[in-house]
Formats: structure tokens, sequence, C-alpha cells
């Protein structure tokens, strides 16, 4: 080996020796680039050894430049070992700064109305059990609202609803049983139905609104009993107060079916029980029982004024508010909130 | 109704529990609201002997009383004139709460101790009467509590009677259907009538101008009444019951009707003239005036009882104030009738006079019960106030009770019901509610429904007493199987089915659904300028606020403004899907009802503020929501074009879908705007979402397959004048739309110079062929060439 060869050799080897120590101290990516440029750089220190490269022999140059390449992929090799090093910590530094607490970018959340949610959901069990949905005007004329309904006029059960009217003749229905009429009238029987919907009545304080909701649902056909009507609504309660809820009819009075019921559920809050947490149950005032809807089996009047044979035809009716189960099913005490619209109470629906 | 659980012992010997009682009627159909106790107020109430009784030294009109109240002699400072030394008296000790909220104390009247007050009826709220202090019977004893001195009706059931059973507007009604609930037998006081004497002047002659109207009339005489006030244990049950008591012959009327159930007038029958009674309607615009001293302007529609001469009474209503009992009477003509329903109904409901009366005949009297009801009270006149009966009854009676007859046919019952009746049941019941039962054949039974039941006109009827009785809670839960029509819709396409689908948009696209009430005021709609013509008005409103129906949701949405701001919300994005409502002579219901899709947005554009800037949203905000709508449901693009003079949006943009109008969008006039309590720019939007669900009902989604080459795309900034709208140019692309270009957006719009006219909007058309690659040089071309028309067709330049 000449003595320019070995000489050549040496300048390589410390040239390694001294980067090695240096890449474990470099502390930055940026110092470590800087090492980067003062060995490797085209300027660098191996730049400026292999200018050596050109005085050697012929014979040396491949043993030199062999060793030059093996020098040069050591400190590349060193270098980039120490670069995942730094940008692992880096990024490990990077992910403790993360915050993931931070408040997310968020689109506008909208919501439904208490009384439409219920309102849904009562028609989806309907509609799950066979029943159609339908609508009709809510000014309504004295006929559709009241006559067909058994209800003529100066009759004492007009009482029971105070009503808004626009003319003699012309009224703010005053239940969704007018749908009852309008449906029946131009269709032929079997016919299930549910009518949602706004109605009216000339009454307004603590629990009366003069607009609020009801779903209005009949059944017409062939022998349907009393029985029927219990189970169907045996079953819509259920599926929307839970299965443990006890259903208990009630003699009652509507113009529009006989025999007429009231029907009570066990109070969900106490479980019927009167009282919860040793005192009387606010939502059941200690009876245990809840009133939640009216029904009945239809009036034969009401068949013979849209012209059904009553001793064809048989069939049940049933409605209730739908304020009033929201109210028990959200926990809702005042029934004007419901109208108010303040977004803390849509909100929370 | 006020039920007292003693009175009705008195018909049936119903000896359980009130609370059983209560529930058992409920299950009946008579509701029980609750059980009260109409003394409970004065359960703290002694009774006290005055042992002693002096003049106060300092006051003439006071008295200083010694009263025993068996556990201590109290000082009692007493200003009745009343009071007397040996009197048997009422007491409330100090600490005692009168009824009136009084809770007493000890105190010093001029100089002298008093531990106590001795008491009126009027301070225990028992009657008006205030003379003087009660006197309790002698062998009341002292430190008994007052409430044991009588034998009081201290259980009191009120029961909710719904309108079909006005058989139940009574005690006997009630006791009716107790004995029927627990088996029990039922008997009516019975008549010791003694009737005698003879009239001072001729008995009246009844003449019913229209027997429709008055079925029957009958009269009794009575001779020789001293006025004055009921006995206590009279007046007391009348107090348990709900009634004022207020002298001996009106309070036995009183009496009569919430035993029996029939409403009875008693006239001073020296001040009736002529000696004829007539019942005939009034005539048109005549007046008289009733017994509370109030001129009644009456109609042809108002039925009247006349004497010889003119009006007494508001038959079924209320009396004449000129032949009212008053303290002189002596002589009294006993009415006992039955008028027609709805008559009663009428002129009660116009008059605004609903009394205990009007009630029961609006609702239907037994009329084969009102001789022994009107004999009866009779009875208790003569008994309380010395008079004798005479030994007559005018009567009058062209329509007598008609029998009904019913066919009652059990498989109707059983397969209505969905239980199988056993036969003897159903005849128990029936036989045990007053019917005659003929069972001419098995399923086939003549039933005789009785006089007190004017609520069974239908073998219906019949079903349901059958029903209740033996407990619509026995019935069993079955599931119908319910047949459908095939030509049935499915709930999807329904309005209500749309509608859910809009609202569904609605709530995932950040909006908040508000429910308003479909009236407001007149005064909202002149505020947004709406037009007077076609409003439908609401007759006899609640309120000047509700007293149109709405032709637009703004004002509703516009209450909800307020109503948040006033609560300090102000980031507001709501909706309201509802009708409007405009009169419409063509429909049935001489109202057009149409559906609107109303929105509002208000306040900070983003929900919250951080990491978003904080902006307030502006017309792209509510344009966005228009077109996200229109994108969710496919239906297409909508054109918007400003419109000026709306009368309450500015700037406002008239939104055409499909070649129809779908709404508007505006801002709301900043003065009407500050009506509502806003403070930033206030958007609404209102759509027609009839014409919204009519769309979206026919929509068909057609898969476009996906391109198979890559596009080509070019951008271009156009320098424009600002009043060229981006539309303008849009526009003007499609009109001379090259093959090749699939499509064309705004990418940018650069304001170089906020004073200057013109704005640079830049444009990224993307070109593709269906199948074949594009060359660079082919787009050039058409690009260059689309470019170029622009700028002749519009002030553009490149």
């Amino acid at each position: 080996m000449t003595k320019e060869l070995q000489s050549f050799i040496e300048g390589l080897e410390s040239l390694a020796r001294d980067c090695e120590p240096r890449a474990g101290q470099a502390r930055s990516l940026k110092e470590l680039e800087e090492l980067r440029i003062e060995f490797l750089g085209r300027k660098g220190r191996l730049a400026a050894i292999m200018t050596d490269l050109r005085a050697l022999s012929n014979e040396d140059k491949p043993v030199a430049g062999k060793k030059a390449n093996e020098v040069k992929t050591l400190l590349t090799d060193r270098l980039d070992a120490r670069q995942s090093e730094l940008e692992r910590a880096e990024a490990s530094e990077e992910l403790s700064r993360f915050d993931p607490t931070l408040p997310g970018r968020k689109p506008w959340a909208g919501s439904l109305h208490p009384v439409t949610l219920v309102m849904d959901e009562i028609c989806d069990v309907f509609t799950s059990l066979g029943f159609e949905v339908v609508s009709g005007p809510e000014v309504e004329n004295d006929w559709y609202n009241f006559e067909a309904l058994n209800m003529p006029p100066d009759h004492p059960a007009r009482d029971m609803q105070d009503t808004l009217y626009i003319s003699d003749k012309i009224l703010l229905r005053t239940h969704t049983s007018s749908l009852q009429i309008r449906t029946m009238i131009d269709r032929k029987p079997p016919v299930a139905v549910v009518a949602p919907g706004r109605v009216y009545r000339r009454d307004s304080d603590l629990t009366h609104t003069p607009m609020f909701h009801q779903i209005e649902g009949f059944l017409a056909d062939k022998n349907v009993s009393m029985a029927d009507l219990r189970g169907t609504l045996a079953s819509f309660v259920r599926q929307l107060f839970g299965p443990d809820v006890r259903v208990r009819f009630r003699p009652s009075f509507f113009p529009f079916t006989e025999p007429s019921a009231e029907v009570d559920i066990s109070c969900f809050n106490c479980g019927g029980k009167g009282e919860k947490d040793g005192a009387t149950c606010r939502v059941c005032k200690g009876t245990g029982w809840v009133e939640i809807l009216g029904c009945g089996m239809t009036d034969p009047n009401v068949y013979k004024a849209i012209g059904y044979d009553p001793e064809e035809v048989q069939g049940f009716a049933f409605g209730l508010g739908v304020e009033r189960v929201a109210m028990l099913k959200y926990g809702i005490g005042d029934l004007r909130m419901f109208f108010e619209n303040d977004v803390r109470f849509l909100e929370q629906f | 109704m006020l039920v007292s659980l003693k009175w009705l012992r008195e018909f049936t010997p119903y000896e359980g529990e009130v609370q059983k009682l209560g529930d058992r009627l409920t299950m009946l159909g008579l509701e029980l609201e609750e059980i009260r106790d109409p003394f409970a107020g004065l359960a703290d109430i002694v009774v006290g002997h005055v042992v002693e009784c002096g003049r106060h030294p300092e006051a003439d009109k006071l008295s200083v009383c010694r009263v025993d109240v068996g556990d201590e002699v109290l000082d009692i400072v007493c200003g009745a004139p009343n009071v007397a030394q040996g009197q048997k008296v009422a007491v409330a000790k100090v600490g005692t709460t009168l009824p009136g909220g009084l809770k007493l104390k000890k105190a010093k009247l001029r100089g002298k101790p008093s531990h106590g007050m001795i008491l009126s009826e009027r301070e225990m709220e028992l009657s008006d009467d205030h003379e003087g202090i009660l006197v309790l019977p002698e062998d009341s004893r002292p430190g008994q509590r007052f409430v044991d001195v009588f034998d009081l009706d201290r259980q009191v059931l009120d029961i909710d009677i719904t309108p079909n059973r006005a058989d139940c507007l009574s005690h006997l009604g009630v006791a009716r259907e107790a004995a029927l609930a627990f088996n029990l037998p039922l008997t009516l006081p019975e008549l010791r009538l003694e009737e005698g004497g003879e009239p001072h002047r001729p008995y009246a002659k009844i003449v019913i101008d229209d027997p429709e109207l008055c079925p029957m009339y009958s009269a009794r005489y009575l001779r020789g009444a001293k006025i004055g006030p009921s006995p206590a244990w009279l007046r007391y049950r009348l107090h348990a019951v709900g009634v004022r008591p207020i002298s001996n012959l009106v309070d036995v009327t009183n009496y009569i009707l919430m035993e029996l159930g029939q409403p009875l007038h008693a006239f001073d029958w020296d001040l009736m003239r002529g000696d004829q009674i007539r019942v005939a309607p009034a005539s048109q615009g005549m007046t008289m005036t009733t017994l509370d001293g109030q001129e009644r302007n009456l109609l042809s529609s108002d039925l009247l009882i006349w004497d010889g001469e003119r009006p007494v009474a508001l038959a079924g209503v209320m009396g004449g104030l000129d032949t009212e009992i008053n303290d002189a009477s002596t002589n009294v003509l006993l009415e006992g009738a039955v008028f027609r329903p709805g008559t009663i109904r009428k002129t009660a409901r116009r008059l605004a006079l609903h009394s205990e009366s009007s009630y029961r005949f609006e609702r239907g009297v037994d009329q084969n019960n009102t001789p022994y009801a009107t004999a009866r009270a009779a009875q208790l006149m003569a008994e309380l106030s010395g008079a004798q009966v005479l030994p007559h009854v005018s009567l009058a009676e062209p329509c007598p009770w008609q029998e009904r007859h019913h066919v009652f046919r059990r498989s109707r019952l059983n397969s209505l019901i969905g239980i199988d009746f056993a036969p003897e049941f159903c005849e128990q019941v029936l036989t045990g509610m007053g019917c005659a039962v003929d069972k001419a054949a098995d399923d086939q039974w003549n039933v005789t429904s009785p006089s007190h039941r004017l609520d069974l006109e239908r073998e219906a009827d019949l079903f349901e007493e059958v029903t209740r009785v033996h407990g619509m809670d026995r019935i069993p839960e079955r599931l119908p199987r319910i047949s459908k029509a095939a030509d049935a819709r499915i709930t999807r396409d329904t309005e209500y089915g749309l509608n859910r689908t809009l609202k569904n948009w609605a709530r995932g696209a950040g909006l908040r659904e508000a429910i308003n009430y479909s009236f407001v005021g007149q005064a909202d709609l002149d505020l947004l300028g709406l037009p007077e013509q076609g409003r439908v008005l609401v007759a006899n409103p609640l309120s000047e606020e509700q007293n149109v129906l709405r032709t637009a949701l703004a004002p509703g949405l516009l209450n909800c403004l307020r109503n948040n701001v006033t609560q300090g919300n102000h980031r507001l994005r709501l909706f309201e899907l509802a009708r409007t409502f405009v009169v419409d002579p063509q429909s049935d219901t001489e109202t057009r009802e149409a559906g609107r899709l109303g929105m509002l947005v208000y306040g900070g554009r983003f929900a919250e503020d951080w990491p978003w800037q904080q902006e307030d949203a502006d017309y792209l905000d509510m344009k966005g929501l228009v077109e996200h709508l229109l994108d969710h449901f496919k239906l297409g693009r909508a054109e918007f074009e400003a419109v000026s003079g709306h009368c309450f949006l500015e700037p406002c943009v008239r939104v055409r879908l499909a070649g129809e109008q779908l709404g508007i969008i505006g801002m709301v006039r900043p003065e009407i705007a500050d009506t509502y309590h806003a403070r930033k720019d206030v958007w609404l939007a209102e759509l027609d979402s009839d014409l919204l669900s009519r769309l979206l009902s026919h929509r068909e989604v057609l898969f476009a397959d996906l391109p198979k080459l890559p596009p080509v795309r070019r951008d271009v900034t156009l320098q424009a004048p600002r009043d060229l709208s981006v539309g303008a140019v849009l526009n003007a692309v499609q009109a001379d739309r090259p093959k090749l270009l699939e499509s064309v957006a705004l990418v940018a719009v650069y304001v170089p110079d906020e004073q200057g006219e013109s704005r640079n909007l830049s444009f990224r058309m993307t070109y593709r062929h269906a199948t074949k690659t594009l060359k660079d040089k082919e787009v050039d071309k058409v690009h260059t060439r689309l470019v170029q028309q622009l700028t002749e067709k519009l002030p553009v330049s490149v």
C-alpha cells in the first residue's frame, strides 16, 4: 500500500470516527443538518478528502474509491439513523402538545319540536300495526266537526269543547275526529287510519292552550270489537311507554263512540304505586294511574251520517293529545313552553 | 257534582268506605275527582258557654264575656249585638285559623283582653249571615268540637258527570248507580204531604203555546208561609254540596234540585197578576228584569213564563225580579215543569246565565218524577215555613213521557265487545237500572228504558250499559287483523310523510323546529304590510292577538325571534312547517290552506365562536339553506331574482323552481325588525311546501354512468362591472354552451377597489368528452371561443 493511499484511508477513517459521536450528540434536526453539510456537503469534509483522490495512482484509485464509498454510506446511515431518532422524538413531542379537548368544528345542530317527535313516534307505532296516516283541513265546517260526529246543534256535548268560529258554519276544528268523516266518506271499509294534526279550542289557562295537537285513529271493518280496541291500544301504550305499563279502561262519554272509554296507564313514574321516595307521586297525584286517551266503538250514527250500514260495519276510534303525551314522556311541566319556542327548550329534544 | 255520602245513604244503604264508593263509581263512568270535607276548615272551632256577659266600659257596642270552652274559661270581647249570657256559641281560640285565613292572636280591645273570638256564620263561611253570632243548640257541651254538634255531611264526593248522564246530576241519580254497583235496594223518601185549606184567589190556569218547548208544566200552591232562615241541618247540608243558603223556601227548591235533580221555581203568588200562567216565547227585542237585577234583552228564541200580564221568568234559566220570593211573601206558587233542553241551552248560553237549574234542563229532567219532586218540595216548604199546602195542582201536560222501546240482541253485543255475555247478567243489569225486559226471542229482547234515562235511545246505548257494569277493564286484549285496501297509500307519499321528510331535512341542516299558533293578531299582519284582503278572521277570538289566521309564517317566526332575543338567545336558525290560510269561497270550508316552510336565520353564522370566525349570517346563509334543500332532494336548480317593493323584506329575492314560484328569501326591513327587538339582520325564507311535496313525490332519481375519461379544466377571470350579476354570466355561458363544456363554477370574487366600478370574477370551466381524451389544443380552441363570446355579449373583459 502506498503511503498516499494509506493517508487517504486514514483520512476517511478519522472522518468516520469523528462523525460517530457527533451524530449522537446532535440535539435537533437543524444541528443534524449542519452536521450533514459539514461531512457530506458539496464543500464538506468528505468532499475535501475526495479531492486527494485525483493524486493517487491508478492502482490505488479503485481501492480508495471503494473505501470512500463505504465511509460515505456509513456516514449517511449514521446521520439517517439519528435523523429518524430525532424525528420520532419531535413527533412524540408534538403529540404531547396535541389537545383533544379543544371544541370541535361542529356544524349547526338542528332539532325537531317535541310535539313532532312524539307525533312521529305514535304514527310509527300505528303504521307498523297497519294503519295509514291521513291529513285534512284545520278550518272545518260544522258538519264534519260536529254534526256527522253525532253532535247536532244545541247538543250539550258541544259544551265539552269550546269552539273558535270563523262564521256560523265554519270553525277551527276542535278535534282531529273530523278526519274520520273526511276519510270514510270517500272510501269503503276496511279503513284503518291515524290522523295527526293541530286542533283548536277557545280555552287558555295554565293547562290549556288555544291550539294543541291530537292524533285520531280509527278502524272500520267487519266484526271489530272492543277487545280489538283494547289490544290495539295496549300494544300502542307498551311500545310508547315500555313493556311493563298496565292499561285501564274506564267508561266515559264521547258523542261519536258508544260504548266510550277513557284509557289510563299505570303511572310510569311511580310504577303505579302512587308514591315515590316516600312522597305522593307528582305525575299521577297518588292515584297510580295517568289518563292518556279517549276511545270507544264508533257510534252507529256516525256510520249512518257517512252512508255506511251500521249493521254491516263495526269499528273503533280513539284520540289522544300529543302535548299531554310529550309532557308525560319528557317531564315537561308547563304546557305553554311548547309554543314559546325558546331555543333553550327546543335544543333539549 | 258534589255528592254527600250521608245524603246518598238516605236513598240506598251503602255502608262501605267513601273511597271504595268513589272508585267503583269511577269504573262505572262517574269519575271521582276528589273526596272532600266541606267543614275541614272548622275542625278547631269549639263550643263555648257564655257564663258572663257585660257591657264594655269604654265602648257601647262591645261586650266583655267570660266563655267556658270546657278546659278553660276565656275572656272574649265580642262586637255582636245578639251575644248574651247563657248562650252556647262557636268559639275560635287563640291559634285557630279561620276558613278565611285569619289566624287568631291574643288581643286587647279598648283596654280589655280578648283570648278568642265568638263566631258568626259568615266568619265560618257557612252563610252570608253576619247579623250576629251563631247561637248553638242548648244541649251543646262546652269544649265539644263545633263539627260534632251537628250531624254534618263531612264526606263529599266531587264527581265529574259526563253530558249524557243527566240522571246523575242528583243524589238520587248517583244513589241509583251505587245501588246498581253494589246490588243494594233503592228507596225514595216517603211523601207525607198534608193538603188542606182554601185558596184566597183562583188557581192559575196553565196555557202552553208550544208543547214542543214545554211538554209539561205544573203549579202547586202554599198559603201562610213565614219567610226566614232555614234550620241548621238544611243550611249546612246545602253548604256541604256547594249551594249558598238564602231563605227557607228558596233553600227547599235548591235542596230538591240537588236531591232529585228537578229544578223548581217559587213565585210570590200575590205578586202574580191575573189567574193564568202561560208558557210562550218572548217577542223579539222585548226586555225583562231577572231576579239578579239585570235587565235582559230577549229574542223570540227565548222561552218565558208569563202571568196574566207580563213575563215572570226566563223559563228554566232564572226567575223574574217582579215576582221573586221576598221577606214579606206569604203565598207561594211553586212551579214544577220540564222544558225543551235545546231551548234552555240556547238562552243560557246567549245570556251567559248558567245556573244549576239551566244546567239540568239543558240535559233533560225526568218528567215522570216531576210531580213527586214538586210535592216533596211543597211538603218541606210547609214543614219549614208553617205554610199550608193547598189541595190543588194546576197541570198541563200536552206531551206525556213516551216510553222508549229498544231491541236488544245479545249476539250483536257479544260481537261488538268481544265477550260472550251471559243472558242472566244482561237481564240483571238492564232490570237493575230500571228497564223492563221482555225476552221475546233468545236473541231479540224488547227492552223498555225508564224515564230517568233519557240517554238510552238505541240498542247501542244498552250495550254500553251492560259493558260498563260488567267492567270495561275486564275486556280482554286482542289484536285486530287489519286488512288493508290494495290501493292504500304509502306513508312516505302522504302529506304527513312528505312533511316529515322535509322536517328531517331541516333538522339535518341545523334548523330547530318551532311551532306557533295558527292565529295571530290583525296588528301583526298589518305591521308586516300583508294584504288585508282574504284574511280569515276568528269570530270569537280569545284576544286581539289571536283574531286572524295567519296568511304568512313570518309573524309567528318573528314572534319566536322576539321571545328568544328577550331571553338572551342571539343565534337563531329556526324553521316551521305549517299552513297559512286565506279566504276561498270555492272551498267547502271557505278557506284555502297552503303549506309553507318558513325559515329564520339571525345572528352568528356559526353555532359557536371558536374555532369559527365571528360573523353574522347573511343572504348567502339563507340562500345556501334553500340550495341545500333543493340539492338534498335533487329537485334541480332554482332561479333567484331580486324583486323590489316587497312589503316587509328588503332585499327580497324570488325563488323559482321548475317554472313555478317556490317562495321568497329576504331580509326583514330594519324598522320592522326593530319592533321585534332584533339587533342584527333578520333573514327569512318562506317556501311553498305544497309545491316541494309535489315535486318530491314525483321526483325520479336516475343513475348516470360515471365519466371514464379525464376532464380538462380552464380558469378565466373576467373583469366585470359591479352591477353585473354572477347569474348573468352563468346564463350567458349556458346560452352559448359548447358541447364539450361539462360544468362551470364560480371560484373567486375579487374586488380590487371598494370604491371602484368593477370586480373580478373567476370561473372554472370543466371540459370533457364522453368517449375520447381531449387534447389541450382542442380545449384551448373551445375555451377561447367561449371567453370571446362572453366578452362580446357582456360588458366584461379578460
